[in-house]
């Protein structure tokens, strides 16, 4: 490209604007097998760092796919959560290995979202949100009293944790599939649905959705992930208790990584998982602090940044990449 | 599961009845918000135990009595909350029902930490002998507190009841929190008339939260426990109804009391709950509450 | 002899005191067009969400094509064939217009699969001229594309009914020809469409039979040139003169409000007869208003004189409740100024312009259910009045209103129509405004009531309160009025003396619709007032 005039700039462009993409996608390629290597030269204190990047992402994957996508703030998390661990608990401590525990602990949790949905689904909007963190905190009390699981004190694993390194795999893998299946939902049907949902309920029945339905499906296959990444936690563990696995703490981690990431994007929770995980290694002597810190964070970021981390890093890229070829040339000579 | 005494029963019935006045006390400030501001207000359970260190910081700094120090803590939580509305849940307005609610969100979670920073993980409680004192109530024992609260929650129940009810801050609170826009019109400055309210919320959760330091012990997160209980109450009273709180309130004590003696004290919470999810799913608008939209 | 695609009888909704619709029989036939118009509140939008199944019927059956499909939900009517536009768009914003109809293909009439789904909705969105259009966000267009768009939409349920919710609402004139081009277009793929519309070219242009409504019922019903030409229907849009005219004094209710309402009265001014000032006490300058897209209001300018009675008339979204609301606050301009005093008031909060004395008697009335009838009007009281004045303003209003004395601590949900709109009067005068705006205050009444109500405004008038008065009745608006104005699609078509606007044969055709020439040969005015003689 060597002429110049404001035509060649937006021809010139559009080669930029692909060699974006592909510098992208490369970038993607490279970091994936980073990633699958990673085990093998970093640190024991990376890989778990890692480990629970990797968690929070997949769980912020799951609730974005509920809230972003289909407005459906939930702040139960914690239930699913807690039921994947406990299942894959007694799963494991009956001889099932992990991995075949995990995927039954996450169709446990599918399964309590599906009994519960007739009901929840009923309140609206806000009534939603107080009934599911209502349900989360009757299941953990249930558990700290109900002494046929163990009561306060919970269920001891028999069976031997992970290596550090297996256990990043585990992660990695979990997160991967998580990503992966909120891709695939996002190209169904299922996608257009939630969102017609989320923007205009009624509308949308008009156009022959039922909307209980389109409701009831993502809160199952959001459960289902929950409930892995619990049978995951249920793995590094020694013992399982409830206040640990139906702890309120999931709840608010897990909003506070899709919030902070972006509601309604795929990158969100990805970027919103890193960002969280590291602030709290930073502040690690200081675990309040970092705490309250992410509450401030997430009060800004409603106000005055709501498309989150992931909204703001993609309007910089797009910046970048349209700025690209007036960068390379010298704007002042072309532009007349 | 064992079935309890007549004696046991009739002394949880009692004391349910005085706790469930303690709990509507808890309660009013966010049935309030609630009601007239249309906003979950997810701080709450903070407020009220933000009220509790208050008075523990009372007594154990100044050496002043938890009872005397509700006179300071009502209206220091209140010029707490004024700005608090103004500044971060005024502007959120119309931006949909999201934005205030996760905002509270995030405020309960910075609430929970500095209280873990300035006060410690320790659970505290304000000990005062009198409060524990039992007292006979028709050959019953019951802790002097629950009767205490009892009364001050009357106390505060109807004396906001009255306010809203029959003074002419009460009616543009009523009209603003049924139709803001005509409120409006009329000349009713409704931003002021929602600080207000929401100030008035907090020191109610204050003054619960003293009577509960008094009363149990509590701790930087106790204060979930105290929201889920506060929505229970509103949806057991009905919405919109200040004395429907404390018919809620009354009505979620027996609940739980009762249910703990015959399921064991462990249970309490859990019981209050699950009452509180059916009625949510099957009269959200309580026992005498108008029916919501 | 072909079946009822669509067959009504006898639908009946009720919304708490109000009978929405009352017994309705329609039929819409296979292969045609019916039109269906009536004035405000006659029923019209609630029939359409009737039949698509977002309200539920309280008596009557619905019928597609023999079926009876009276107790189906919305989604089930859908999947039958029947799709719906909204009077007001409401697009799934967040998403592209091609996601917007992919809704329509996966759960209408004709499921289909994703990909082919893409395909035919890309058809569509050329047929409804959205094709440039189909990957931009559905919340960024014009109000013109967006009914377009909910015309889209429906079509890609494969409808065999298709109901169109005042489609042509907030079109401006140069929109109109594309519109009814699109609808007779329509004609070719949808068996039968029902055309709810108050823009009468539209009426005119699609349909092959008119139903008239009124009061939830169906009046009248044929040719759209019988239908248009009926005098009763124009009785029915333009009301009735009987009882417009201003009262004698002679009548004992009137004197007894004339000698009561003083007190209202002396507050708000020094009592100089207002009259003789020139400035207007409230003066509109180009104001535009917009919702969303919607352009609502469009360089209106029209002013309120000391001590005057000005009356707003106009069809139905014509503007003229947007131009009260502009007044008094409710609403933010897009362009132009309020001025209330020579002080400007654009972009007050409303209890703010209140508070400098302008007081608003809303359409709908607002009465606060859960206050009681005393309640409601102290709340109307101005601020920082003793409590002996508002005791007074109190004594007087009931005197207007005796029947409010008697209901006093009556809960203002459980009034009559009637007694509710005396409340909102008698709220709106509480304050002692020097300006009241009254919107709409004979909706939904007896004659016999509104005349009672108008005595009123004309005591409380004769006092010196200027007052703006947005009527329906076009004879009793100008029955009441120094001045009037008629607004036509948020413009000001006509204005000048009552007598001179009763006469102007322009006036029947921007309620009813005649031939466009005549407003050719006669260019409306284009705002602003004239002096006309006293």
């Amino acid at each position: 490209m060597s002429r110049a005039e404001p035509g060649a700039l937006i021809t010139s462009a559009v080669p930029a604007r692909r060699a974006a993409r592909a510098t992208l996608a490369g970038a993607l390629v490279a970091a994936g097998a980073l990633l699958a290597l990673a085990p093998s030269f970093t640190s024991d204190y990376v890989q778990q760092v890692s480990f629970r990047v990797l968690q929070y992402a997949a769980l912020g994957q799951a609730w974005n796919l509920l809230a972003g996508y289909g407005g459906l703030v939930s702040l139960g998390s914690a239930a699913f959560i807690g039921i994947g661990a406990y299942t894959t608990a007694e799963l494991t401590n009956h001889g099932l290995p992990l991995i075949p525990g995990m995927l039954v602990s996450g169709v446990f949790a599918a399964g309590f979202a599906t009994i519960v949905s007739p009901a929840l689904f009923r309140l609206r909007g806000l009534y939603f949100t107080i009934g599911t963190l209502a349900l989360a905190e009757a299941l953990r009390l249930f558990m700290v009293n109900y002494n046929g699981l163990g009561g306060n004190i919970g269920i001891f694993l028999k069976s031997a944790a992970p290596t550090t390194a297996g256990l990043y795999w585990l992660a990695l893998g979990v997160a991967a599939a998580a990503t992966g299946l909120v891709l695939l939902v996002l190209r169904t049907r299922l996608a257009i649905s939630l969102r017609a949902v989320r923007d205009d309920e009624d509308a949308a029945r008009q156009m022959g959705l039922v909307s209980f339905r389109t409701k009831l499906f993502a809160f199952t296959l959001a459960a289902f992930v929950m409930g892995v990444v619990g049978g995951l936690q249920a793995g590094k563990l020694s013992q399982i208790e409830p206040y640990g696995a139906f702890g309120l703490q999931w709840t608010v981690d897990v909003v506070t990584v899709a919030l902070i990431g972006g509601l309604g994007t795929l990158g969100g929770p990805l970027v919103g998982a890193v960002f969280t995980v590291v602030l709290a290694e930073l502040l690690n002597a200081y675990p309040s602090l970092h705490l309250a810190i992410t509450g401030a964070i997430v009060i800004a970021v409603v106000r005055f940044a709501p498309e989150g981390l992931w909204g703001v890093l993609a309007r910089g890229w797009a910046r970048l990449a349209a700025a690209g070829p007036r960068t390379q040339r010298g704007a002042r000579r072309v532009r007349q | 599961m064992h079935l309890p005494g007549t004696h046991t029963l009739v002394t949880a019935l009692v004391s349910g009845v005085l706790l469930g006045g303690l709990l509507a006390l808890t309660a009013l400030g966010l049935s309030l918000v609630l009601g007239v501001m249309r906003l979950i207000n997810l701080v709450h359970g903070e407020l009220v135990i933000l009220g509790a260190y208050l008075g523990y910081a009372l007594l154990s700094g100044l050496g002043l009595d938890p009872l005397a120090g509700l006179l300071l803590v009502a209206p220091a939580l209140a010029l707490l909350a004024y700005p608090l509305q103004r500044i971060l849940l005024l502007p959120l307005l119309g931006k949909g029902l999201q934005a205030p609610l996760l905002t509270t969100f995030g405020l309960s979670v910075i609430a929970q930490n500095l209280f873990v920073l300035v006060f410690h993980a320790d659970t505290r409680s304000l000990s005062r002998s009198y409060a524990t004192a039992p007292l006979g109530l028709a050959g019953l024992q019951v802790p002097a507190i629950y009767a205490i609260s009892f009364a001050v929650a009357l106390v505060v129940v109807g004396g906001v009841h009255l306010l809203v009810r029959r003074t002419g801050v009460g009616r543009e609170i009523r009209a603003a929190s049924e139709d803001p826009v005509a409120a409006a019109v009329l000349g009713v400055d409704v931003g002021r008339v929602y600080a207000r309210t929401y100030a008035l919320g907090t020191a109610c959760a204050g003054v619960g939260g003293v009577l509960v330091g008094l009363a149990f012990s509590f701790t930087p997160t106790t204060g979930t426990a105290y929201l889920l209980t506060g929505f229970a109450v509103v949806v057991l009273g009905g919405l919109g109804s200040v004395l429907g709180t404390l018919i809620g309130g009354i009505g979620l004590g027996v609940i739980e009391s009762v249910g703990g003696a015959f399921f064991g004290d462990g249970y309490r919470d859990f019981i209050g709950l699950v009452v509180f999810l059916g009625f949510l799913a099957l009269r959200p608008q309580g026992v005498l509450g108008r029916a919501e939209r | 002899m072909s079946r009822a695609l669509l067959e009504v009888a006898g639908l009946t909704k009720r919304f708490g005191g109000v009978t929405a619709v009352d017994g309705l029989d329609l039929a819409v036939r296979s292969g045609e067009t019916l039109g269906v118009i009536g004035p405000n509140g006659a029923g019209k939008s609630t029939l359409v969400s009737l039949v698509s199944g977002a309200l539920r019927a309280d008596a009557g059956r619905i019928l597609l094509d023999g079926q009876e499909v009276t107790r189906l939900r919305a989604p089930a009517r859908a999947r039958l064939g029947i799709g719906r536009t909204h009077q007001v768009p409401r697009p799934f914003a967040r998403m592209t217009v091609l996601e917007n109809l992919l809704l329509g293909q996966i759960y209408g009439a004709a499921a289909r699969t994703l990909r082919d789904a893409r395909r035919e909705s890309l058809g569509i969105l050329d047929r409804t001229g959205l094709g440039d259009v189909a990957d931009r966000l559905a919340g960024s267009l014009s109000l013109l594309r967006l009914k377009r768009l909910e015309l889209a939409r429906a079509l890609a349920l494969r409808p065999r009914l298709l109901l169109l919710d005042e489609i042509g609402a907030g079109l401006i004139e140069s929109e109109l020809p594309e519109l009814i081009e699109l609808i007779r277009s329509l004609r070719a793929e949808v068996e039968g469409i029902l055309v709810i519309e108050h823009v009468v070219e539209v009426i005119q242009a699609c349909s092959d039979r008119v139903a008239v409504l009124d009061w939830g019922r169906k009046l009248v019903e044929g040719t759209p040139g019988e239908v248009l030409h009926d005098p009763e229907v124009a009785a029915v849009y333009l009301g009735t003169s009987a009882t417009g005219e201003r009262t004698a004094a002679g009548s004992a209710g009137a004197a007894g409000a004339a000698r009561t309402v003083s007190v209202l009265a002396a507050a708000a001014g020094d009592g100089r007869p207002e009259r003789a000032r020139a400035e207007p006490l409230l003066r509109l300058d180009g104001v535009a208003v917009s919702y969303g897209a919607i352009r609502a209001l469009q360089d209106v300018t029209l002013e309120v004189r000391g001590g005057e009675i000005v009356t707003l008339l106009g069809a139905n979204g014509a503007g003229k409740t947007t131009a009260a609301r502009a007044v008094s606050g409710m609403v933010p301009l897009a362009a132009g100024e309020v001025r209330y005093r020579g002080e400007r008031i654009d972009g007050w909060r409303p209890d703010q312009i209140a508070g400098r004395g302008v007081a608003h008697c809303m359409e709908g009335r607002h009465i606060f259910a859960d206050l009681s009838v005393e309640e409601n009007l102290e709340l109307g009281g101005r601020a920082g009045t003793s409590r002996a004045e508002r005791r007074d303003r109190l004594g007087a209003v009931y005197e207007l209103f005796p029947v409010l004395a008697e209901r006093r601590r009556v809960s203002g949900g459980l009034l009559s129509g009637g007694q509710q709109q005396m409340l909102a009067i008698g709220r709106a005068l509480m304050a002692a405004p020097d300006f009241v705006i009254f919107d709409e205050i004979s909706l939904g009444l007896a004659p016999v009531v509104v005349d009672r109500l108008y005595q009123a405004l004309a005591a409380v008038n004769e006092r010196g309160v200027a007052m703006l008065v947005i009527e329906q009745n076009v004879q009793r608006g100008l029955a009441l009025a120094d001045r009037a104005y008629v607004l036509e699609k948020g413009r000001v078509a006509l204005a000048g003396a009552p007598a001179a606007i009763r006469d102007d044969p322009r006036l029947l055709a921007l309620y009813v619709g005649e031939a466009r020439g005549d407003l050719e040969d006669h260019p409306p005015a284009s705002g602003g007032t004239h002096d006309w003689p006293a």
